[in-house]
């Protein structure tokens, strides 16, 4: 059993701190989910600190049924969470421009900020659910198997979503 | 190079130039402030600060029960008063009922008595 699945068998048992344990080992990963699929990191925190409390209610209620491993159970109350927070600002029209305070190095911060914000413009023509699939099959690495199982739907429908959000991109490109 | 390719290359691209990504300074923080502040640890805190009150608070007197229980049982008390009055007033009603018949009765055989003489 790893590290993560230890920590959550003791916040399982009482002990909170344990949850500190899981947020420090997968917050980096989840924040860079996020914002791949938010387009900015601030909107991207807010979406996972969301899915670190709904996840912690879940684990006290003793609603985690360990079917899935902690990994793709956190992605996946992040990739809904970023799902759901990107229908919610395209309904308002709006995008957050809300800066943060990287905290480490400037030069790379200002390269990624650059290339989220490309990522941004190039992907906002995407339904939600089609860019969640197309970042987590080409950015994340992750197969259509593992897709299937983070966006709770079949393999044939995310294997639909990938290849509509694609013609989009094309068609997008043929247009400019 | 095919339109497919230069889109796979640009996703690739992009992953790579926000590999670096990471959460702002204090970020794990607070997440755990959000975790302490979460409705279902609300809920938990006031029914913690409710015992911590309650083990503060002296014991109520035995005149204070007795005011707060009487209190408790004061609009069951007024009803009960209200059909006492009510049953009362009834009864009062059918007892000069019954006088009033006795009485015309007694003087229906007064006059037959005078009749008969």
């Amino acid at each position: 059993m790893d590290t993560l699945e230890k920590a959550v068998d003791r916040v399982l048992s009482g002990d909170r701190s344990a949850f500190q344990q899981i947020v420090d080992a997968t917050s980096q990963k989840l924040v860079r989910l996020g914002a791949r699929i938010m387009g900015n990191q601030a909107d991207a925190e807010d979406v996972v600190q969301e899915a670190y409390v709904k996840a912690y209610r879940a684990l006290t209620a003793g609603e985690f049924d360990r079917r899935s491993s902690t990994n793709t159970w956190l992605y996946r109350i992040v990739v809904n969470g970023a799902i759901d927070a990107k229908r919610s600002q395209k309904r308002r029209s709006e995008a957050s421009d809300e800066q943060v305070d990287p905290g480490w190095d400037g030069a790379a911060f200002a390269e990624a900020r650059l290339a989220l914000s490309e990522l941004e413009d190039w992907l906002q023509a995407l339904p939600p659910d089609q860019r969640a699939a197309l970042v987590l099959q080409s950015m994340e690495g992750l197969n259509n198997s593992e897709i299937a199982q983070v966006m709770g739907v079949s393999e044939g429908a995310v294997e639909q979503r990938l290849v509509r959000a694609r013609a989009t991109l094309r068609q997008k490109r043929e247009r400019s | 190079m095919s339109e497919q390719e230069d889109l796979e290359q640009r996703l690739a691209r992009l992953a790579s130039a926000t590999d670096a990504l990471r959460p702002s300074a204090g970020f794990s923080a607070r997440v755990m402030l959000a975790i302490d502040h979460a409705p279902a640890h609300a809920a938990h805190a006031a029914h913690a600060a409710h015992a911590a009150h309650a083990a503060h608070t002296p014991a109520p007197s035995f005149l204070e029960t007795t005011w707060l229980s009487a209190r408790r049982l004061l609009p069951v008390t007024a009803f009960a008063a209200a059909m006492a009055v009510v049953w009362a007033v009834q009864v009062d009603d059918s007892i000069d009922d019954e006088l009033a018949t006795s009485y015309t009765s007694e003087l229906a055989a007064s006059y037959a008595s005078l009749e008969l003489e």
